[in-house]
């Protein structure tokens, strides 16, 4: 069984303005994999991080690092944000320096890590985002897809246990969003990290996720694996998602042109096995006819 | 504004120790404040272009344009003190009359404006060596190791950090605005730019609260604490630059001595 190192309870928030974002949200973060938060514009997605490591109280309900419930004293606040570390959708808000180098000490520091510590650790995360070479440009002159991966390295200096990305493919394009998700891909096997990311680039979520939550309005609607979700097409539209592209096209030539394929595909590669498979199948009944043909 | 930023980032000087370019635009800067003459004030003037266009590598074509932004306004400045209005006609210059008295140029304020222009021009130089050759960050870093309140060190890193933001943003909204024609005539101007100036405040200050969600769940406690990499000096390198001030002070004093103050 995989354990959950995050988990969320019946949790309800609303904010100042009277904004019901949780509505009995409930959901768990397996320790060491990718989960996706899928859930269309104002579902509730960055209600839900902000609470995750404590920067919002639930009105009622709880979260659960470990199997613990989340102790809002500054300590346990302390602690806890050392090991859920969030990257925000707009880095122009989170990185508050004008030198590269010191945003990224910022969280380190804040750990009181002793100098020499922190400086391996400010090395090391900008290896790992392959950004070393932009330590001495000041933060305003980077490309966006730059300060991005910034933001990230400053997460990553804490150490964090898991890593909460609130839309980290927002603004980017096509060869910043597939560069990203790998690199997050590769910082998670070689650290060992649970990623957590709230998206609705469905696109990337076969591709990049082990599991996937879908929410609306303050609640889970759909979960399981992504080949689980997006079984379930009905459900998806019903909150204003869809399919991805592959999977849309898969359902269109089964339902509509009467191909028999037997399972599903989201994924180019996945098409491709689904189409090899129903290509040898197809052969082996041609051949069964011209058998038969002969035969008699 | 932007530009002299970019050009401090690709200076040759960067990676000098900041606090030496600090003393010695700083020290500059008094004696040429003190000195109170005219060919100290050039001196300095040459000293520091020196400095900024072969030690760092600024065009001089930049430089010349730069020092031109503040002469602009100090010729105005200046001419206030040059010319005079005395119904006495002899102790002018040159004069003309006008008004039933006479307004012209005499000895003591043409002198007096000389001074105050390259007073200024030189004080300015040494300024304009200092930001075109120490990126802010170096610069408040020093600051910080010169017990500068840490209040006012984090405001001021802050500002230079989100100014680019700001403008950024302002930027924004003023192609959107105008794209629509909302700079097309006075009325409509005066109108967008009141929206712009009003949208402008309430963004900022939604940004601030996002940023300190940001800190926040970084370990914000009150304290912008982040790790700086410190530049290796040995004292033995302060010598040039107060040196260099010192034989300012020198010339300065002899000047005194031998002209009577008169340059």
């Amino acid at each position: 069984m995989i354990e959950n190192i995050l988990e969320a309870r019946n949790l309800y928030y609303t904010y100042n303005d009277g904004t019901q974002a949780l509505k009995g949200l409930t959901l768990g973060i397996k320790q060491g994999k990718t989960t996706a938060v899928l859930g269309g514009n104002g579902a509730g997605k960055s209600t839900l991080f902000l609470s995750l490591n404590g920067i919002l109280k639930p009105v009622t309900g709880e979260v659960f690092f470990k199997g613990l419930p989340l102790d809002y004293s500054r300590k346990g606040l302390k602690n806890l944000r050392k090991s859920v570390g969030i990257v925000f959708q707009d880095p122009d808000s989170q990185l508050f320096s004008a030198s590269v180098f010191q945003d990224i000490s910022f969280g380190a520091v804040n750990i009181k890590l002793n100098k020499e510590e922190v400086r391996k650790r400010v090395n090391m995360a900008m290896e790992q985002t392959g950004i070393t070479h932009l330590k001495d440009k000041p933060t305003h002159c980077l490309s966006f897809g730059q300060k991005r991966r910034v933001a990230i390295a400053g997460v990553l200096a804490m150490e964090p246990e898991v890593l909460v990305l609130d839309e980290p493919t927002a603004g980017l394009d096509p060869i910043g969003v597939s560069e990203i998700m790998k690199l997050l891909r590769e910082i998670q096997q070689e650290l060992g990290l649970s990623v957590v990311i709230a998206t609705h680039d469905i696109d990337i979520i076969p591709l990049y996720c082990d599991y996937t939550y879908v929410m609306n309005q303050g609640k889970i609607v759909l979960s399981g694996t992504p080949k689980e979700v997006f079984g379930q097409p009905g459900g998806l539209r019903k909150v204003n998602l869809r399919l991805p592209r592959i999977g849309h096209l898969i359902e269109i030539l089964k339902d509509k042109d009467g191909f028999a394929f037997n399972d599903t595909a989201n994924t180019i590669s996945e098409a491709r096995r689904l189409l090899r498979d129903w290509k040898t199948s197809q052969d082996k009944s041609a051949e069964g006819v011209l058998k038969h043909v002969r035969r008699n | 504004m932007t530009n002299i930023d970019k050009y401090a980032y690709s200076s040759k000087l960067k990676h000098t120790a900041p606090l030496k370019k600090l003393i010695f635009a700083m020290l500059a800067l008094a004696v040429c404040l003190w000195a109170d003459s005219v060919p100290v004030s050039v001196l300095v003037l040459f000293i520091m272009g020196w400095c900024t266009v072969y030690k760092g590598g600024t065009p001089v074509a930049l430089f010349i344009k730069l020092m031109l932004v503040p002469v602009t306004f100090l010729i105005i400045g200046v001419l206030t003190i040059a010319i005079n209005a005395s119904g006495n006609k002899d102790i002018f210059l040159f004069s003309i009359a006008a008004f039933g008295t006479h307004l012209g140029v005499s000895q003591s304020g043409m002198q007096q404006a000389a001074l105050l222009f390259f007073k200024s021009t030189g004080a300015v130089s040494c300024l304009y060596f200092l930001s075109l050759s120490t990126p802010i960050v170096d610069l408040l870093a020093v600051l910080r190791r010169l017990k500068v309140p840490k209040m006012m060190i984090e405001l001021m890193g802050l500002i230079y950090r989100l100014i680019f933001v700001l403008l950024e943003t302002a930027d924004t909204i003023y192609t959107a605005q105008s794209s629509r024609l909302g700079y097309a005539n006075l009325i409509s101007a005066y109108r967008s730019l009141a929206v712009l100036a009003s949208s402008l405040f309430i963004r900022a200050y939604k940004r601030s609260d996002e940023l300190y969600t940001a800190l926040e769940s970084r370990g914000y406690d009150g304290e912008l604490s982040v790790l700086e990499e410190p530049f290796e000096t040995h004292w033995t390198e302060y010598i040039p630059p107060v040196t260099i001030n010192l034989v300012l002070v020198f010339i300065a004093l002899l000047l005194k001595r031998y002209t009577g103050g008169v340059l």
